[in-house]
């Protein structure tokens, strides 16, 4: 596989980002700076951190970032244009799409975000879910010009620097997942379900509706159903129900493995 | 240095795990590439007949097409280059509903997509043959000489004298595999040479047959196939869209993107072919079997053949003095079916595993003595030894596992509320083969550090190929896993076999262990020294300062492979609840015990396991395509209308792995789980179903109706 | 997908009216059906007026007028919103779990309560362009009629369309006798009971509902009842979840004691519409609430099912559906 091109980081910038961000260096000598180091760099830099060390940080806070390829797309070449200014994973961004286009085709086809994925592009599989101003929704039945002023955050965006979102980590030590094609949309679906376990939501699978709500500790039958939205062709989903249960209950699940 | 402990065996996280769970995986549609323009294929709306005329001028004026090619277009192909399922846009003749008619390239997905609804195309239909029901009467003996009948002994004697007897039809549907990742390429041409980034199970077979469809040299084509969304046989051998992505790009002058969308997948891609298979036992009031028939009819496409082994399972698990195996085919306007998860075997053993539950329930035996009971010591379809056999500890293990003696030997006498209760148990089986395989190591010291790299063409499609490949070269290598990197799916690499079979395991695996075993003895000899006790890689290098160090290796099967029948095996236990109002079955409880040689990663092995049973389990209660066969289109398109299933269907899964090392199988002992995972998981429940309601259902999926 | 201009709409009243002037035009809210249709062709608008942002969302008790003490429901409210409110797991948590049935946690997110009452069918001929459907193209024959109708309905369908509506909330609000509010160019609300919106297809399958073009769904009233204590929503499907009805139903009991003083069934996956089993229903008032009583009731509405080729199992199932629905009802969810 070939890999991306990636502007070299002078000596003086390692060891400037080795000093302030020493989380983020292996990140950044891995797959170079992106924007989260960026603007990491910028809060340092009102902090006054940066002064020690202007030289090297006045040349990366100017350098130029990787801006997401242009798409050789001419907005005047679309019919039916929209802007639309939206963030995501905490980044503003301002896009001319074709009012067809959806949300998950434009995090992959314009901003380089390929983690959502399209597994059937009809709101059937749950690859492409991601996390609109906090809810779990399916970016591929969501229009891009009707998300004006939103928030959209993403598999790419869960993670802090080199540190995996519990999630995550959950996924990863319970095996939930073997090809990992519907993982992102799994992961991002399992964030959001916390946050409605956290506001007391119910499910086609709770005993008593009518009971007050609470903050609710998901059972595995109550995880499962609020997971049924996301296919898993591959068929993890007792893994990926421990990675859940493990990660909302904050007690470790155990993992068993039987041989006679 | 790492401890003298093996991480073989271990349960390491997968090493692609990270990449996985950030998003950070490119799969094939997520290669970056400069300007692409995005194609989309059309298809035809009849299954037979000639297209008249294919009117795309409307199409033309929408902005943004770059391009329309079809039949009257297209560059010349070879349509024997081993591609499968046709489709390749070089003739007018339509041989089922769905196929490719012609590509659509716009600058963007969304004008490509318009543009493509607005080819209008019309035909001279003719009556399409896509009644199975009707055309089953019709079928043919195979053209395969592997599917010839097989015969021992005299079944019919056998079966007109038996007391104890079944003779009953089971019925599979027509399943799909539906990777949840959809088919789809990159093409990007540079010069003569091509680079497609699409999923593939056998990079190398992707590669010989686009170039031999496209006229070209294999070392022209390049396929790249890092990460695979799935492909349970789909991704196999490959379809026509893979050369028509590069014959569009070669086309626009362009890098293109050709996704199918999930209703494409449908008519795209092969499937699993509804089999119709008559299965016949005999027994003496002990419950030794005297006669076994198994008879499959089924359909395959209208110019081209395909028949998953319905029979396999029969011709080796049980002893019996009489058998017959046969096969029966028609041709059908569809695309032609393909291997499957578990092919032959997964539907084989529904029927086989059903019946011998049902003979067994004649007999008034518990269905596991009935089995051992006819446990055959040596191969009854070839005479040869077992490299292994299971059987019999999969069965009692599990029994003790699962708690079988509270399973009520008769039906309805196991209730829990509104629901009935069933256990149900059948047993299963895969061959095991290693394939030719070709891996290169690389060794690299840097200062006090030796790393390894290890390339080969494999696939890893979820089974966990790099995870296997990195413990086994770290435990060859005597290096930690983090100095280990595996490099596959890229044709580029030296030539592997496809993950596909359950081969890829031990093919690779052997394989890298092989080249491991070989850099070592070549770094030995090289150092001119004598070694009492057998040096690892690292210190090797190390004593012999050397910084950078390459061999390959072109592995083989073991000679001596042949001289023994080899096989994984297991037992599966099911208990399900049936809501005794509509009929709405869930699997509480399945365990899978399997025998499976050695285990190289006890949790990319159990998930390949328990997703083999979610598979089964779909098969058993929910999964079927279903054709109208007045016109031969699927009119379970989506994911809305074909039922795979989802998180809530799925109860507690277990899996039990037997110890047990096969020296004869190969150098490893490895014989492969990806298929096995499947076979006799349907038959399981089916007969947990009829444990607890008294309704044997032999024609699958087992949905709520059949129980009312 | 046909191109569209994409408009967001200021307030409803421009909304109206930018819907009112061209009969090509279609309000967006969430979207999940709407661009799952557009994407295969079926629904072809040439311009989206996005209603997203126009409020209309909130849940509230009605405090005047003839469902007073009962609640209103925006029109743009979400799905997840409506069923996880307190006043209607409270007061009507029939509905609640007839959303919950629904879909999947995501799509609940999105879908809007008006929305969902608009989803059209899933039939499969009227979702591929290539197959004959009198609902997508009038005219064009019955694809389901004598082809694969398993899904298909038993009660209500005409030679012309057999369709069945997949909405669970809509079934749900059948039961609870909800009204519409809609508003219309000229600036009028208007309410629509639940029982007039719907359809039976008749010769104009095209029509879902009698909700004519320019008119948007401001927000759904449910009256206030006694059904808190006793009801459930049942749907059968071909697997747990995320799988539209075979059969589903709504049922609510207000008892007295043991007696039956009123009763409420609708049923899903059988008719054009939310199917209100009125003559079980009124065979049920002043009966004991007795399996065997739900049983007669629920024979005597089935009775007049009318199958097809291959869905006569919706017959049984309706008739054991409506009694476990029945039970459950009367035992709190418990059988």
């Amino acid at each position: 596989m070939d890999e991306n091109e990636l502007p070299e980081l002078t000596e003086d910038e390692k060891q400037l980002f080795a000093d302030l961000m020493p989380e983020d260096l292996t990140e950044i000598m891995d797959t170079g700076v992106n924007r989260r180091h960026f603007l990491k760099l910028l809060t340092l830099a009102g902090g006054g951190l940066l002064a020690a060390q202007s030289a090297a940080a006045e040349h990366v806070l100017t350098r130029p970032f990787q801006e997401p390829a242009p798409s050789g797309i001419d907005p005047a070449s679309l019919e039916n244009a929209v802007n639309v200014t939206f963030k995501v994973n905490g980044m503003a961004h301002k896009v001319t799409v074709d009012s067809r286009m959806t949300v998950l085709d434009t995090l992959r086809e314009r901003l380089n975000l390929t983690g959502s994925k399209k597994g059937c592009d009809h709101g059937q599989c749950g690859a492409c879910t991601v996390i609109v101003n906090g809810s779990r929704v399916l970016s591929c039945l969501t229009l891009a010009a009707s998300c004006e002023g939103k928030s959209v955050q993403t598999i790419e965006g869960l993670a802090q620097g080199n540190r995996l979102h519990p999630m995550q980590e959950a996924f990863l030590k319970h095996d939930g997942f073997q090809c990992g094609f519907c993982t992102p949309g799994q992961i991002c679906s399992a964030v959001a379900l916390l946050d409605e376990a956290k506001k007391g939501y119910a499910s086609y699978v709770t005993a008593n509706v009518r009971q007050s709500a609470g903050p609710v500790l998901l059972s595995r039958e109550e995880i499962r159903e609020r997971m049924s939205g996301n296919i898993c062709r591959c068929g993890a989903y007792p893994n990926i129900v421990d990675a859940i249960q493990e990660v909302q209950s904050g007690k470790p699940v155990e993992q068993v493995f039987r041989s006679v | 240095m790492k401890d003298a402990n093996k991480v073989i065996g271990t349960p390491v996280n997968r090493i692609d795990g990270i990449a996985k769970v950030t998003g950070k995986a490119p799969y094939s549609m997520d290669h970056p590439v400069k300007n692409p323009a995005y194609a989309i294929l059309f298809k035809s709306t009849v299954a037979a007949g000639t297209i008249q005329a294919i009117d795309t001028a409307a199409a033309e004026k929408t902005q943004g097409v770059i391009a329309i090619i079809t039949h009257k277009n297209a560059p010349k192909l070879n349509v024997k280059g081993g591609l499968r399922g046709g489709s390749l846009l070089q003739s007018p003749e339509i041989e089922f509903f769905g196929q490719h008619i012609g590509i659509v390239v716009a600058e963007s997905f969304e004008q490509a997509r318009y543009a493509a609804r607005l080819v209008n195309v019309t035909y001279e239909a003719k009556e399409p043959k896509v009644d199975f029901d009707q055309l089953a009467k019709q079928a043919r003996v195979p053209k395969d000489k592997e599917k010839a009948d097989l015969k021992r002994g005299d079944v019919q004697t056998a079966l007109s004298q038996a007391t104890y007897k079944v003779e009953e039809v089971y019925e599979t549907p027509i399943e799909h595999h539906h990777p949840m990742e959809p088919h789809a390429t990159i093409a990007e041409w540079n010069g003569d040479r091509v680079t497609l980034y699409n999923s593939s199970q056998i990079v190398n077979g992707a590669q010989a047959a686009t170039a031999a469809t496209l006229n070209l040299k294999p070392e022209q084509v390049r396929i790249v196939s890092p990460y695979i969304g799935g492909g349970f046989g789909s991704k196999g051998g490959q379809w026509a869209n893979l050369a028509l992505a590069a014959v569009a790009a070669k086309h626009v002058n362009r890098p293109v993107k050709l996704a199918l969308t999930r209703q494409q997948m449908v008519n795209s891609v092969g499937l699993r072919q509804h089999n119709r298979q008559k299965v016949s036992l005999a027994a003496t009031a002990d419950g030794k079997l005297t006669a076994l028939a198994h008879e499959t009819t089924t359909h395959c496409a209208i110019n081209d053949e395909f028949i998953e082994p319905c029979g396999d399972c029969s011709k080796i698990m049980y002893d019996t003095p009489n058998s017959l195996i046969t096969y029966r085919v028609v041709p059908m306007n569809l695309i032609l079916p393909t291997y499957t998860r578990g092919p032959g075997k997964s539907t084989g053993s529904f029927a086989l595993e059903s019946a011998i539950d049902e003979l067994a329930y004649k007999l008034k035996m518990d269905p596991i003595a009935f089995r051992i009971k006819n446990e055959p010591e040596r191969d009854p379809s070839n005479g040869k030894s077992w490299s292994s056999r299971t059987t019999v500890q999969c069965l009692q293990e599990g029994a003790k596992a699962f708690g079988w003696e509270n399973r009520k030997p008769e039906p309805r006498q196991n209730e829990r509320g509104n629901y009935w209760i069933g256990y149900g148990v059948a047993a299963g089986t895969y061959p095991a083969h290693q394939r030719p395989t070709s891996a290169l190591v690389k060794l690299k010291r840097i200062e006090n550090r030796v790393m390894a790299t290890v390339e080969l063409a494999a696939a890893d499609l979820g089974t966990g190929t790099y995870t296997i490949l990195t413990q086994t070269a770290a435990d060859a290598l005597g290096l930690p896993v983090q100095d280990v990197k595996v490099k596959i799916g890229d044709s580029d690499l030296p030539p592997a076999a496809g993950a596909v079979g359950s081969v890829g395991a031990a093919s690779y695996a052997n394989a890298v262990n092989d080249a491991c075993q070989k850099i070592i003895q070549e770094l030995v000899d090289k150092s001119g020294k004598q070694f009492y006790v057998r040096p690892t890689a690292a210190q090797l290098m190390h004593s012999e300062k050397i910084t950078d160090y390459q061999t390959r290796v072109d592995s083989k099967p073991l000679a001596s492979s042949e001289e023994y029948s080899a096989h994984s095996f297991n037992a599966n236990f099911a208990e399900v609840a049936v809501n005794k109002s509509t009929g709405m079955i869930r699997v509480n409880r399945f365990l899978a015990v399997t025998g499976a040689g050695t285990i190289l990663n006890p949790k990319t092995a159990r998930s390949q396991i328990i997703g083999g049973n979610v598979w089964g389990i779909g098969m058993a209660l929910s999964e079927e395509s279903v054709l109208d066969p007045r016109w031969g289109n699927f009119v379970t398109r989506s994911f809305a209308d074909y039922h795979v299933p989802t998180n809530l269907d799925i109860g507690q899964l277990d899996a039990i792995f037997i110890n047990e090392k096969d020296d004869h199988v190969n150098t490893l002992g490895v014989k492969g789980i990806g298929e096995v995972g499947i076979v006799a998981v349907a038959a399981a429940v089916a007969n947990a179903v009829f444990n607890a309601t008294g309704k044997r259902v032999r024609e699958l999926p087992i949905t709520p109706d059949k129980l009312l | 997908m046909r191109p569209f201009a994409y408009t967001r709409a200021k307030d409803a009243a421009s909304a109206i009216k930018l819907l009112t002037e061209n009969p090509n035009a279609k309000f967006l809210a969430g979207g999940t059906n709407l661009l799952d249709l557009m994407k295969e062709d079926v629904e072809r608008p040439n311009a989206l007026i996005d209603i997203s942002g126009l409020g209309l969302s909130e849940i509230k008790t009605i405090t005047t007028g003839a469902n007073q003490g009962g609640i209103s429901l925006g029109g743009l409210g979400k799905n997840t919103e409506a069923a996880n409110h307190p006043l209607v797991r409270q007061q009507y948590p029939l509905l609640t779990q007839a959303i919950l049935a629904g879909a999947s946690g995501q799509i609940r997110n999105m879908a809007t309560n008006g929305g969902n009452l608009l989803q059209r069918t899933r039939c499969p001929y009227f979702y591929e362009v290539s197959m004959p459907c009198n609902k997508r193209v009038p005219g064009s024959g019955c694809g389901a009629r004598e082809g694969i109708n398993r899904m298909h309905a038993i009660f209500g369908w005409s030679e012309q369309c057999v369709a069945v509506f997949p909405s669970d909330l809509a079934v749900a609000l059948a039961a609870l006798d909800a009204v519409i509010t809609v508003r219309s160019a000229n600036g009028q609300q208007r309410s629509i009971p639940i029982a007039e919106f719907y359809r039976l297809p008749g010769d104009e399958p095209q029509k879902d509902t009698n909700l004519p073009h320019g008119e948007l769904i401001t927000a759904i009233e449910l009256p206030k009842n006694r059904f808190a204590e006793k009801s459930y929503y049942l749907k059968v499907r071909d697997r747990s979840s995320y799988a539209f009805a075979l059969v589903s139903v709504a049922a609510a009991l207000e008892t007295e004691g043991n007696t039956i003083k009123q009763a409420r069934i609708a049923l899903g996956g059988v008719a054009h519409k939310p199917w209100r089993a009125l003559k079980a229903e009124q065979m049920l008032v002043g009966k004991e609430a007795t399996e065997a009583n739900f049983k007669l009731a629920a024979s005597a509405e089935m009775a007049d099912a009318k199958p097809l080729a291959h869905n006569a199992f919706k017959v049984e199932l309706g008739n054991r559906s409506i009694v476990l629905a029945l039970q459950m009802a009367l035992n709190g969810g418990k059988v």
